[in-house]
């Protein structure tokens, strides 16, 4: 069965709309449209209250702790959010999403009947299963091309109220996105990284044109309350972490260093003055506990 | 006139005799035939042997010769034979006596000299196992041949001269083997641990690996110190005793690598070939089966550089042997088992383009690429891998500097003697086993030698749901925690051990 949804529907996202010429005039969609968009406002505020969350593909550590903890957040704040299905820091915004309990819309740069990239079929039906919507403007079994990317991207600014970009390098495709919603009038959020970093290029120069730097939900929550909407269904994202209690001094220790910046076990044990050996041990428990985490090659504050 | 020779065929590490028969016949058309399955090297060996008693100012007989190397269904191979025919065919002209209960071995030049041979060690054993006194081989090969005790060996260095033994007239003494300071192996200690800046993980990793014999891979960046802190393993690692220098030193006979006067081999071989290598050169094969490399590694270390970047089907076949110790060669004419008990250190990049993860350039693989990247070893292979350790990019320049990080460097001299000692702590333990160290412990073994404490245990099995580790790799943990527990002088596994065990676990080295 063909779902579409015609630009005269009445159903149709007004924020989508809004874009003029630039609005595609039929969308192709899987899952429940009303779940999100109803003209009578639904469940989900008849999409008004959409947050484009995209960034970089080679997401870095930071950036997928950045999306942890801004876009749970927002999403168990009822926010719906809208990206590009592409790995890196779109796909951990779909899985953030929905880890909350909230919604979330992917926009496929291809047909409708294709998943793209294909190994993420997990997360594609993942995101069908809880109440999310999966749109593109093509059908069938239409191939991404290069220019389909960049013209997805003008739906993902399009349905969404603000945009929230996360790491993006110089040439990123998530400035293109970026430069949509400045021409749609909508906000452009952005998350700073360290200047040091490429994936951070392109947050600078977003910031320089005048995007506001967000460091925490809160920033991007107070945005959409002043629209005069609030979520009744917020999660606290730190509920159920556990995250244990440093016994030891030396555990403090670790864990003092690792809040201002992560490492490798090497520099810990230099800094600390103590064998690699010992300090494996020491690490392995901690990890065992919940204190810290370990990703690529470094600790993490849990 | 019928002369017979003794000399003898090495297939793979086995030897067996070789009757090589000469008949000068005083009728018949001048001829000269080698029969008894000669390949190509033994037939060519007539022009050689014809040539080098020419230049050796003897009259070549016009005469019909015949030469039978016997058993005559086994095939023959290789340029060894030269001298006992010549010794066969110049006994024949001369009538001079040839020395009883001797054995000839080794290749002829054409001015009538005799060339370093290979396989004269293996000669050599097998004369004393059969009883022959007198061994005569090549003057080059001659000291690899003098390893063996209780044989006279004879330097020969050309036909003349082995006439004039012959004769009486002027006697070549047999040779005292005398130990080459370093023998294939360049130097002893070529790379020191204390020169590897940083990187104290995966150091005290490969103290582990050599304390107890464990395989180990080394992820990380181009440039992190990988192939430096893998060339560095052997220096840690306890010096060959006599029956294992003497098992490498047959192979490396066997596949004549051993050079010209070469020796017994002191140091562990380190054996790094090229990610091109084919399975053949790796493992051992061809239609006479020859050594791979895992064969000359025995005893010593294989380093696998750019692990990835290997074939899989080579990468697979090293499975058996890194389980067995040892690699079956099969063949339709014959069947050669080559020992490879070796450590296997391998070193990969993280992705394609090497920069997965590093602190200053960027990585510009897509997860698809990293993926693909990171499948080609498989999970079998991987299982048989004991210690997993990222070796991070380092800043040379600020270590150099770093005060506190020279404190830890340690010279590979200190790092062998705890090696050592683990090592003996092992011989005692696995003195009622066919084993040797932790690593080559199977399930029975755990069991008997690695009883865990109920906290232990219980740190184990809270590891395995957080890390998600699977049942294979709950076996290694034991194992590597049973060699850090020996390292520490600790009868038993404590939860220290345990917990630092952990750390070498395998991880996926990316997130997606």
């Amino acid at each position: 069965m063909e779902k579409i949804i015609n630009i005269q529907d009445k159903n149709y996202p007004k924020l989508l709309k809004e874009i003029g010429k630039d609005a595609p005039k039929q969308l192709y969609y899987k899952g429940n449209w009303s779940d999100i968009f109803s003209a009578q406002g639904g469940p989900a505020s008849g999409g008004k209250n959409c947050l484009a969350v995209v960034g970089s593909r080679h997401m870095t550590t930071y950036g997928k702790q950045v999306v942890e903890k801004i876009v749970s957040e927002v999403a168990a704040a009822g926010i719906t959010i809208v990206s590009g299905f592409m790995y890196g820091v779109d796909a951990e915004a779909h899985k953030t999403a929905l880890q909350v309990g909230g919604r979330t819309i992917a926009v496929m740069p291809c047909g409708i009947d294709l998943i793209h990239p294909e190994y993420q079929q997990d997360l594609y039906a993942e995101i069908l299963d809880n109440k999310g919507l999966i749109i593109s403007e093509y059908e069938g079994s239409t191939q991404p091309v290069l220019w389909t990317y960049p013209r997805r991207n003008r739906i993902v600014a399009g349905l969404s109220k603000a945009a929230l970009i996360i790491e993006a390098g110089e040439k990123s495709g998530s400035l293109i996105t970026a430069e949509f919603a400045k021409k749609y009038k909508r906000k452009v959020f952005v998350v700073p990284g360290p200047i040091t970093s490429e994936n951070s290029k392109g947050i600078m120069q977003l910031i320089k044109e005048g995007a506001e730097a967000v460091s925490s939900a809160q920033d991007i929550l107070k945005y959409y309350n002043t629209l005069g909407f609030r979520s009744s269904f917020a999660l606290d994202p730190k509920g159920p972490r556990d995250s244990g209690i440093p016994e030891s001094s030396l555990e403090i220790k670790i864990i003092n260093q690792l809040q201002r910046e992560a490492l490798g076990i090497d520099m810990i044990s230099r800094n600390l003055g103590l064998p690699a050996a010992k300090m494996g041990t020491i690490l392995s428990m901690m990890q065992l506990k919940g204190q810290i985490k370990q990703e690529g090659n470094k600790y993490y504050v849990n | 006139m019928l002369i017979k020779v003794q000399s003898a065929a090495n297939r793979g590490l086995e030897t067996i005799g070789v009757d090589v028969e000469v008949n000068v016949a005083n009728r018949g058309l001048p001829a000269f035939d080698i029969v008894g399955l000669p390949d190509k090297e033994v037939q060519e060996s007539r022009e050689r042997v014809k040539t080098a008693i020419l230049s050796s100012r003897i009259e070549f007989p016009q005469k019909k010769i015949t030469v039978n190397l016997a058993p005559a269904d086994v095939p023959k191979e290789g340029s060894a034979y030269d001298l006992p025919i010549a010794v066969g065919i110049l006994a024949a002209l001369t009538n001079c006596p040839i020395p009883e209960k001797s054995l000839f071995f080794g290749e002829l030049s054409l001015s009538g000299d005799l060339r370093h041979t290979k396989g004269a060690l293996l000669l050599a054993l097998f004369a004393k196992e059969k009883g022959y006194k007198n061994v005569f081989v090549p003057k080059d090969s001659a000291n690899e041949a003098a390893i063996v005790r209780g044989v006279n060996v004879y330097p020969v260095e050309n036909l003349r001269q082995l006439l004039a033994h012959f004769a009486e007239r002027q006697c070549i003494l047999p040779l005292i083997y005398q130990p080459v300071k370093e023998t294939l192996s360049d130097d002893l200690i070529e790379f020191d641990m204390k020169d590897v800046l940083g990187q104290e993980q995966a150091k005290r990793a490969m103290e582990i690996a050599a304390a107890g014999g464990h395989n180990i891979l080394l992820v990380g960046n181009p440039g992190a110190g990988k192939t430096m802190l893998a060339r560095a393993l052997p220096g840690i690692l306890p010096s060959l005793n006599e029956a294992e220098s003497l098992e490498a030193t047959k192979i490396h006979s066997v596949a004549g690598v051993i050079p010209p006067g070469g020796a017994l081999l002191v140091a562990r071989q380190f054996r790094s070939p090229h990610h091109t290598a084919s399975q053949v050169g790796l493992i051992g094969g061809g239609s006479r089966p020859r050594p791979g490399e895992i064969s000359l590694a025995h005893r010593g270390v294989l380093f696998l550089d750019e692990f990835n970047e290997f074939p899989r089907s080579v990468l697979e076949a090293l499975r058996q042997p890194l389980e067995d110790g040892f690699v079956t060669i099969s063949r339709s004419q014959e069947r050669v088992l080559y020992p490879a008990r070796f450590m296997l250190v391998a070193s990969a990049n993280p992705c394609p383009c090497g920069y997965l993860n590093h602190p200053k350039k960027a990585c510009v693989c897509s997860v698809q690429q990293i993926k693909k990247y990171q499948k080609r070893i498989s999970g079998p292979l991987l299982d048989r891998i004991d210690l997993h350790v990222d070796v991070p990019p380092v800043d040379v320049k600020e270590l150099a500097e770093n005060q506190k990080a020279s404190e830890f460097l340690e010279p590979s001299k200190l790092i062998k003697e705890r090696v050592m000692f683990a090592r003996k702590i092992q011989q005692a333990r696995f003195a009622e086993d066919l084993i040797h160290t932790n690593a080559e412990m199977k399930n029975s073994h755990i069991k008997k030698y690695c009883p865990l404490s109920k906290e232990v245990e219980q740190i184990l099995q809270q590891a395995a749901m957080k890390f998600q580790l699977s049942a294979r790799v709950y076996l290694k943990m034991i194992k590597v925690a049973r060699t850090i527990a020996d390292l520490a002088d600790s009868p038993g596994i404590e939860v220290q051990h345990m917990a630092e065990a952990l750390q070498y676990r395998s991880k996926s080295y990316s997130e997606g």
